[in-house]
């Protein structure tokens, strides 16, 4: 592979460099560099609407100045369907991720800065409190009816933060308690003011859960929403529903539920727009060109090349593998990207016509196990919270056996914290006490009091008690994790530490969390390439993620009323992280950060086993333009910021 | 007869309630409810949901409620509006999404149950009356195996030799073209091409285990006293066989006519999801899973409905059928 196309190796030294202004990414879009798109094509179809009068022209349908998206290998061309599977519920977010990556802004392929998206530029002022975001003159809605900053306007001001709609405003739309404001500047100009600094905000807006901006349509969703339209008392009664707000949401959506798929007639920006609707009856979705899609590749040609896009959707997530496995799924890899379908996958690629791209793992953690060291029972919070105990239990594992045998060698040990390679990287919150060490270990439990043995030679508590905790995991979604444990187990029972695998359902693992019930848990641990948008291992941040104090989490997210009070490192990290999320200057921010992650190394509160495993997708051979290898995360939501409107089939 | 009727038919009303309380209750058990399961599916895919929206959902659903509070609102929306409520995974109202699907499960379990009853009731006579013939162990062999072969497992089977071997498209019941088209000959042509291999899969195992119950019932049949009158009465062996000792055999199959009407719903779920058939089977599971409340409560009770219906046609047919049953 050579170096162009491979976005990782480029991105580690860019991003050291990177000071928020466009690099020279393999893919760039540079706003008004052409005006001569009137030179530029369309897709057959289209065209052959335009000659019947069916369809304005090609030029009245894009925007003055329309996004250039340089393709990744070369010019595509038009025609093909294209086909993805997906699971029979709650599985929406594969449509988003192919096809509704349009927020404001969106991330480049390195992962590492936004780039204009429905904004060609922006302006943020000097301390990061206000954001002004200038839209592309002419853009059109799907409908083709005009994309203007009243849109943008009544999608935060009218709908994100009407509390009949939303009881709390979505958190990116707040920083410090305080929902920030839209205004209109002018009709392609619009002003996002918060109330304290909020650097992230850029960062986030090019995530999924950023783009309620882009999201609600004035002029379609405007008839379901009391404020523009007084009677839509009657089209509720209609609609035999309970409030207006339940009927916006069957209308319009939002971010991440079924049904901003399952009504045709809403009009977007998404290069495709639905055709048959994902219902809970479907069987398939399709999805169609949309005439005013506002982006052009470098020879003007109007995008996406591919015709549509038909998501199959199967019940069983085996079959789907059989549908990649026949060569029948043309990019897929939500699914069927674990580690024990790769061998069937390989085995069968010349036979199905396709090929494997790899999935960068933006994940930093394999399997995070965390602790509660905060457990209702104080004895069981004294052992679990000692520091010692758990850096006793980190050098009694053998973590080459476990990569050897449960990831196939594929990885290194580690603990957390942004990957190695990545400008944070931190030396020692990754790697202390990951050498494998039992005399060590044995020596530090002495210490700590638990000398005494029992009969099978376990060790006890000072209290008599047998040194035991049980760890949650969930077997139907991380069966590797599962394996993992109980090589784990074995480690530690040499080293008279008895451990119960813990396989439950995952509503259950969640309600134990949630209730502060469980002695530890196991999960990936996130933040490897994006520490900013998940920290929920440098500090107790996330009250469903940060495992290993609940209650602290709860402290900081009601800023201090609900949950108990943490020590004083956690403190200061989360008082370092907020300064962090208010820096815009990303060498500053770095630095703070680096506080952060030594003050973690020294708390030592979770325990990874080793770094996440790079996952991997299909692609069928045909489809072009598809990068070799590409991230793999929800910020970035594979495949959509690699462009899908600029994948093409050649014949 | 009418009165026993009325009687079974207003014994139903009580049981329906208790039915619908005991429903909810047990869809309520498991740990966690609809929004813990919503961001557990979607963290499988490594996918965050938003916590403010999370708090927002569940207030939307009423699931911060006491669970007598929405078992109250859930019933009352049924027996005063007849609203099954919407479901809350789709936003679509409960009743739209059940009957989308029934039309293709009804067509199914038919052609399924016409494949079983059209092949095991003959083989079960034909075995009984040429006993330890070589058609009879060739028929016996092969129950046995259809009985003892799992069918999902033959169905993942057909389905990886079908895909894998000879590259062809099996699962769904209708090819891409004809998909949402709207009916025609032509996508009825596609429906029935498409029909056979469910319809074997399903089949298999009902007929084996059919045709052992009719060789048994023939056998216990064949050696009584009336069919040696009949025949010495000159009677021919065919229209012998068919009007007496083939009709009492019959009685098992009309009594499990009680569970055929539920199974219409719940029945081949492992199938259907496995072939990836539009049929019911697989919402009813991906609406207990996800928690889906109003959804997974209407299917139970369209089932538990449907098993009292059963069972009250069957005893009728029954009485009908074999004089010798009384109904008091």
């Amino acid at each position: 592979m050579n170096d162009t196309r491979d976005p990782f190796a480029p991105r580690l030294a860019r991003r050291a460099v990177l000071q928020g202004i466009a690099g020279a990414a393999a893919m760039t879009a540079l706003p008004g560099a052409l005006r001569a798109q009137a030179a530029g094509k369309e897709a057959p179809a289209l065209a052959k609407l335009v000659g019947e009068g069916k369809l304005a022209a090609l030029a009245q349908r894009l925007p003055e100045k329309p996004m250039v998206v340089t393709p990744f290998e070369k010019v595509g061309v038009y025609g093909g369907s294209l086909r993805r599977g997906l699971r029979g519920s709650a599985d929406h977010n594969g449509i988003l991720r192919m096809v509704g990556n349009q927020g404001l802004v969106r991330w480049n392929l390195q992962f590492t800065e936004p780039l204009p998206n429905v904004a060609e530029r922006w302006e943020v002022n000097a301390d990061s409190t206000e954001f002004t975001f200038f839209l592309r003159k002419g853009m059109k809605w799907s409908d083709g009816k005009p994309f203007t900053a009243d849109d943008i306007v009544f999608a935060v001001e009218d709908c994100a933060k009407n509390s009949e709609l939303y009881k709390s405003v979505p958190s990116p739309l707040v920083i410090a308690g305080k929902a920030g404001t839209a205004t209109k500047v002018d009709e392609t100009t619009v002003k996002f003011t918060f109330a304290s600094p909020y650097a992230l905000f850029l960062d986030l807006m090019a995530t999924p859960l950023g783009q309620h901006p882009t999201l609600f349509p004035k002029h379609y969703c405007g008839q379901f929403h009391p404020k523009y339209n007084p009677a839509v008392a009657d089209l509720v009664k209609q609609a035999n529903v309970s409030d207006w707000g339940a009927l916006f949401r069957i209308k319009c959506g939002d971010i991440e539920i079924p049904s901003r798929w399952g009504n045709p007639d809403k009009p977007t920006i998404d290069p495709w727009v639905v055709k048959e609707p994902y219902t809970g009856g479907a069987t398939r979705v399709t999805m169609e060109r949309n005439p005013f899609f506002w982006q052009v590749d470098t020879e003007g040609n109007q995008l996406p090349y591919v015709d549509r896009i038909s998501f199959s959707i199967s019940q069983d997530v085996e079959s789907l593998m059989l549908d990649a496995v026949s060569g029948r799924l043309d990019i897929q890899d939500r699914h069927i990207d674990t580690l024990q379908n790769k061998p069937t996958l390989s085995q069968n690629m010349k036979k199905g016509g396709y090929r494997l791209v790899e999935l960068i793992a933006s994940s930093s953690q394999q399997c995070q196990i965390y602790f509660n060291i905060t457990h209702k029972d104080p004895k069981m919070r004294e052992m679990l919270g000692s520091k010692e105990f758990r850096q006793a239990l980190s050098l009694g594992m053998d973590r080459k056996e476990i990569i050897d045998i449960v990831y196939l060698g594929q990885s290194e040990p580690y603990q957390a914290g942004p990957r190695p390679g990545h400008p944070w990287f931190n030396e020692k919150l990754g790697r202390q006490y990951t050498e494998f060490d039992k005399a060590k270990a044995n020596a530090m439990l002495d210490k700590l009091g638990y000398g005494k043995k029992d009969a099978q030679g376990m060790r006890l508590r000072p209290d008599g008690q047998k040194v035991f905790f049980s760890i949650d995991v969930i077997p139907t979604l991380y069966p590797d994790l599962v394996d993992v444990l109980e090589l784990v187990k074995r480690h530690w029972a040499d080293i008279g530490v008895d451990m119960k695998v813990n396989t439950i359902e995952r509503a259950l693992y969640y309600t134990r969390g949630d209730n502060n019930d469980h002695d530890a848990a196991v999960w990936p641990g996130p933040g490897g390439l994006d520490p900013m948008l998940d920290p929920r291992d440098y500090f107790a941040q996330h009250p469903q993620g940060s495992r290993y104090a609940v209650p602290w989490t709860l402290w900081y997210v009601s800023g201090g009323k609900d949950g108990q009070e943490p020590p004083e490192s956690q403190k200061q990290r989360m008082k370092l992280f907020d300064d962090a999320r208010a820096t815009s200057d990303l060498k500053k921010r770095g630095e703070i950060m680096k506080q952060v992650f030594d003050l973690a190394a020294d708390a030592f509160e979770t325990l990874g086993v080793c770094l996440a495993v790079n996952n991997f997708g299909v692609v069928k051979t045909n489809l072009k333009n598809v990068p070799e290898k590409y991230p793999n995360a929800w910020t970035w939501p594979n495949p959509g910021p690699a462009l899908p409107q600029q994948f093409y089939f050649t014949t | 007869m009418l009165k026993f009727i009325a009687k079974r038919v207003l014994w139903m009303i009580p049981s329906l309630v208790v039915i619908s309380f005991m429903a909810f209750v047990l869809i309520q058990l498991p740990p966690g409810d609809y929004v813990t399961t919503y961001i557990a599916t979607l963290a499988a895919s490594n996918e965050v949901v938003d916590q403010n929206t999370a708090a927002d959902l569940r207030a939307r659903f009423g699931l911060d409620q006491p669970m007598i509070v929405q078992y109250w609102k859930w019933i009352t929306g049924i027996l005063l509006r007849g609203d099954f409520g919407l479901s809350f995974e789709w936003q679509q109202p409960v009743g739209d999404l059940i009957w989308e699907r029934m039309a293709l499960t009804l067509v199914l379990t038919f052609a399924t149950l016409l494949a079983t009853w059209g092949l095991a009731l003959p083989i079960g006579i034909f075995s009984a009356v040429r006993k330890y013939s070589i058609g009879d162990y060739i028929a016996t062999f092969f129950s046995f195996l259809g009985l003892a072969i799992p069918s999902f497992l033959l169905a993942l089977v057909l389905m990886y030799l079908a895909a894998v071997e000879w590259g062809q498209e099996v699962g769904g019941l209708f090819s891409e073209q004809y998909l949402n088209a709207p009916w025609s000959l032509a996508k009825v042509w596609d429906l029935i091409g498409h029909l056979w291999i469910p319809v074997i899969i399903l089949a298999v195992s009902g007929t084996a285990s059919l045709i052992r119950v009719m060789r048994a019932n023939m056998l216990d049949e064949l050696n009584k006293a009336y069919v040696t009158t009949a025949r010495a009465k000159g009677l021919s062996e065919f229209r012998l066989l068919m009007k007496y000792p083939v009709r009492l055999a019959l009685n098992p199959f009309i009594s499990t006519i009680a569970w055929l009407l539920p199974n219409l719903v719940s029945g081949s779920i492992i199938v259907a999801i496995v072939l990836s058939l539009p049929t019911a089977g697989p919402l009813l599971l991906q609406s207990l899973m996800s928690q889906d409340m109003y959804l997974a409560g209407a299917f139970i009770l369209l089932i538990c409905t449907l098993t009292l219906i059963g069972s009250l046609i069957s005893d009728i047919l029954l009485a009908l059928v074999d004089p010798r049953i009384r109904l008091e």
